[in-house]
């Protein structure tokens, strides 16, 4: 085993200093000379034609600076992919969502820009709105976007064949239907963008990423600017969770604002906006059809999902995707066939959160429960035999590698006690187990790969360059770390350059959990190759070949010899008095099927690592009052390398929280004729520290060293268990409660009404 | 451009005393953030609820978005930039940072001063006391684990935290 200085360490992360000392700057933080403050009118309707705007009382207003409307624009429209290209960032003919951005104003101060607000006038049309996603694809239903037949924004199909052959042939059959409403990702910061343009007609923007190169392509689409005149600036940023990757209309509004007033302007979202106007987590209503053998061996699957998309596009291809690839990925399926519906609706953009289109939600862990009752089967041997095993193909052609899906059920049953209490427990007392498996970097053509670039400093020091972001996660950690170990450096001697679209190389952003799989591994060759350069030039100074040389602790010594030993800073020095270059790049693309299309070529390797969790919940469920209370949760998952168990474990924790805790007991939004109707922290209830239980972290390894994958093995971390964390908890409700609950998230009146109509039954 | 009359206040924040003409609606995160430029106090919800903008007033917990500016006027107020001596980390602070118990770090400002008010309150609580005194502050990112751990630490003799463990010097007020 390799012993590394800094890999493998529990490594206090490098950017918590000024976290706890108040210095970290996010958006909202930033204050330029002259700043105006920006804000956003926003429809009223949840679906109409906007007839006329007048906006020239609002101009009147002394302190109001700029008011920008669909006119100002360039009319471009923004979507993921070519053909999902639908959403204006500012609406010109019609709104479709009660929050669809109407007018943008920059003005002294907020008050004044608020008045202004107040003093637009438009005048719309209201046209008939659709809620659900069901009734939006009736021939009857008002056309959202004109280009798309009954409400339908995506299908995707994947059919493996001889489906139906082999629910012929199988021993048992059950369908079942399972519902989930939206959700939000109430980050702790709300959205913010700052931007200017400086002397050199460049527009300089900060605002929460999900990867600063994501954010400066469509700016320059829209301004028609070329990208290197669009220099996205690093910030701090308040957690993301899958909500700050795509580009922002306020970015787009906020840039407009600072052109036509020649001043920068920040527009900082209020907690409402935060919810209504980035992006929320589809509804689902998900249909599983499956056959087993005796022995509960799935034979065939037909899954169909409708997903409540909103009003425009966003993700939609990847968002219909995922739910199903991540429950193809962590479980053998035999034949599928599967159909997912993105559908239009005048609600708010649905987007990913945590991963796209809540796979978790799906409840297809449930039905497995339903299937292991009915065969006799435990439901951990049930998963066992289901369970993804390295060396195999996914349904829809990826080769697994890296996979220890079987060692995360068997760690985490075993320590939460599974076999003493399944089964066992008192009344109203239960246990549950949920598994899933998430990708770790999908075909994301052009920026598909990460680049850095790293140069040493005379004083022996070096500057690492990455477009890898950090959203809190600990991703700078992470690129420091293993540029210092690559390096023989410590950590203090390593100065970060990322998220900056002027200094960095493009980058994939933490997007498909790509971050330490890509560019991780981009910093890794970069530092290999920095690296060697010095060897070379050390080796001449120590009078030995450079592949006898070690690096270490700032020094580098002959590694059978470790007497001869020369200095970092010195041999740079040398290599610089010898002009000799110490500075080199690297890069990572991954090995995926780059013919592989969300929708007209769903087959093929979808990327090249997958991770695989394993949650394990214990509840007791007040009968009376429909409360859970958790008593005790485990969460493993197959990491690959864990880099630094520190960080995995917050990761790990956070998931429980977010994906268990919150999602399938207490979040979800309310509506009332497309109206949010709890989009604010008083009304919609994240979980707090007293509604946690205590959490045991078993993180499991599974580097083979002939082929490591990512960077030392590493693939990610937290995800699967963000994802098999719903499916715990939903377990463990309804072994408490001797109902499979099929209606999420699990709240207490639905606790109560299926405990009174059991007892009825 | 509205006009608003505005009144004289002192406020002592991180042992600094101020004299700030405020607004009458002006809160006191604004006034921290955005008259004195000490922007580590956040504003997460701004009703209240996420505990992102906890400061001390007179040494107790207050939500700055909350407080009206003229409701402090004569008080002791302290903010996340005032718990390090200089360079010097607090031992609170430095166990946030070895626990693992910050992450994006947006609700850490608000946490920290809310534990720093348990720890001055009760110099050696035990972990259901730190799960209860931090219910008020949300966490989006940590799953609250390390940040329990961090403050149980902060809050152990070995941690050589001054004002922690049997009250050795009874916490920064009465």
């Amino acid at each position: 085993m390799t012993d590394y200085t800094l890999i493998g360490k529990r490594m206090p992360r490098v950017d918590s200093r000024a976290k706890v000392m108040g210095k970290a700057r996010y958006t909202a933080d930033l204050k330029l000379p002259g700043m105006l403050v920006g804000k956003i009118l926003r429809s009223p309707h949840a679906h109409a034609k906007i007839v006329n705007i007048d906006t020239s009382r609002a101009r009147a207003l002394p302190g109001v600076k700029a008011v920008v409307t669909g006119a100002d624009t360039e009319g471009v429209k923004w979507g993921v992919f070519a053909y999902t290209r639908d959403q204006q960032f500012i609406q010109t003919e019609k709104v479709r969502y009660i929050g669809d951005e109407v007018a943008g104003v920059a003005a002294v101060d907020e008050e004044t820009a608020l008045a202004a607000l107040d003093l637009i006038e438009v005048e719309y049309e209201v046209l008939p709105a659709v809620f659900d996603p069901m009734t939006a694809m009736t021939t009857d239903a008002e056309p959202i976007h004109a280009e798309f037949p009954n409400n339908i924004n995506i299908h995707v199909n994947i059919d493996t064949g001889s489906v139906d052959e082999n629910f012929a042939n199988a021993y048992y059959i059950r369908e079942d239907t399972f519902t989930a409403p939206e959700e939000s990702y109430f980050h702790g910061e709300p959205y913010a963008v700052a931007a200017r343009f400086d002397y050199d007609d460049c527009l300089e923007i900060w605002m929460p990423n999900g990867g600063p190169h994501m954010k400066s392509k469509p700016l320059s689409n829209a301004f028609k600017i070329p990208l290197h005149k669009v220099k996205v600036k690093k910030i701090t940023i308040g957690g993301a969770f899958g909500g700050r990757s795509e580009i922002c209309p306020a970015d787009y509004i906020c840039a407009l604002l600072a052109k036509k007033t020649g001043s920068p302007v920040k527009i900082v979202f209020t907690r409402e906006e935060n919810t209504i106007a980035t992006r929320q987590g589809h509804a689902m209503i998900t249909t599983h059809k499956t056959g087993v053998d005796k022995e509960g061996r799935v034979l065939a699957r037909e899954t169909t999902c409708y997903m409540d998309g909103g009003a425009y596009s966003s993700t939609g291809p990847i968002a219909t995707s995922v739910p199903f690839l991540s429950m193809e990925q962590a479980y053998r399926m035999g034949s599928v066939r599967y159909n997912g519906y993105r559908i239009y609706t005048n609600k708010p953009i649905r987007g990913m959160i945590r991963v796209h289109g809540r796979g978790f939600a799906c409840g297809l862990d449930t039905q497995l429960d339903m299937i292991a009752e009915h065969l006799g089967i435990d439901p951990v041997e049930m998963r066992l035999r289901n369970s993804r095993q390295p060396g195999e193909f996914t349904s829809t052609g990826s080769r697994v590698c890296s996979c220890a899906m079987d060692e995360t059920i068997k760690k985490a049953s075993a320590a939460a006690g599974w076999s003493e209490k399944f089964g066992k427990l008192p009344p109203f007392h239960g246990i549950g187990i949920g598994t899933n498996s998430v990708q770790t970097g999908f075909p994301m053509g052009i920026r598909g790969g990460s680049q850095s670039f790293i140069k040493f400093n005379e004083d022996g020091e070096a500057t690492v360059m990455s477009g890898v972001v950090d959203n809190g996660q600990g991703n700078e950690n992470m690129l420091v770390q293993i540029a210092a170990e690559e390096l023989g450096l410590l950590p203090e001697d390593i100065h970060l350059v990322s998220a900056d679209t002027e200094t960095t190389s493009s980058d994939p952003g933490s997007y498909s959990q790509v971050s330490t799989f890509v560019g991780g591994h981009a910093v890794k060759n970069a530092a290999a190759r920095c690296r060697k350069k010095l060897f070379d030039v050390a080796a001449k100074i120590l009078k030995t070949d450079s592949d006898k040389l070690t690096a270490k602790n700032r020094m580098i010594y002959v590694t059978d010899d470790p007497e001869k030993s020369v200095s970092i800073k010195k041999t740079v020095r040398v290599a610089l008095l010898n002009f000799t270059s110490v500075n080199a790049e690297g890069g990572y693309w991954p090995r995926v099927d780059m013919k592989r299309e969300w929708v007209s070529n769903p087959y093929g390797q979808m990327c090249e690592a997958f991770s695989f969790g394993t949650t394990v919940i214990e509840v007791k469920v007040d009968p009376d009052t429909g409360q859970v209370t958790v008593l005790n949760a485990v969460a493993c998952q197959d990491v690959g390398k864990a880099l630094n168990p520190l960080v995995l474990e917050g990761q790990f924790e956070g998931s429980v929280a977010m994906g268990g805790q919150g999602g399938m007991l207490t979040e979800y939004h309310d509506w009332r004729e497309g109206r949010c109707l709890n989009p604010t922290m008083l009304e919609y209830k994240v979980p707090l520290v007293c509604d946690m239980p205590e959490i045991t972290d078993i993180i499991v390894e599974s580097v083979y060293p002939e082929n490591p994958m990512g960077p030392y093995g590493a693939k990610e971390a937290g995800m699967s268990i963000a994802m098999s964390a719903a499916q715990a908890y939903a377990g463990a409700v309804s072994n408490a409660i001797g109902v499979y609950m099929d209606s999420f998230p699990l709240t207490p009146d639905k606790i109560v009404a299926a405990i009174r109509e059991k007892g009825q039954a | 451009m509205q006009i608003m009359h505005t009144t004289d206040i002192t406020l002592t924040i991180n042992e600094q005393t101020h004299t700030l003409a405020v607004k009458p609606n002006d809160t006191l995160l604004e006034v921290v953030r955005d008259y004195l430029d000490l922007t580590g106090s956040k504003e997460g919800c701004g009703e209240g609820v996420c505990g992102s903008c906890t400061v001390l007033l007179d040494g107790h917990p207050v939500r700055a978005c909350l407080t009206l500016a003229l409701e402090a006027d004569g008080s002791d107020v302290t903010t996340v930039e005032g718990l390090a001596d200089g360079d010097t980390l607090s031992v609170l602070q430095q166990s946030f940072i070895d626990h693992g118990a910050v992450q994006c770090g947006f609700c850490t400002p608000g946490m920290l001063m809310s534990a720093r008010a348990l720890l001055n309150d009760n110099p050696s609580p035990d972990r259901e006391a730190v799960r209860k005194s931090l219910s008020g502050n949300i966490c989006r990112c940590t799953g609250y684990a390390k940040i329990v751990d961090a403050v149980e630490h902060a809050a152990r003799p070995e941690s050589g935290c001054p004002d922690c463990h049997n009250g050795e010097t009874g916490g920064d007020h009465d």
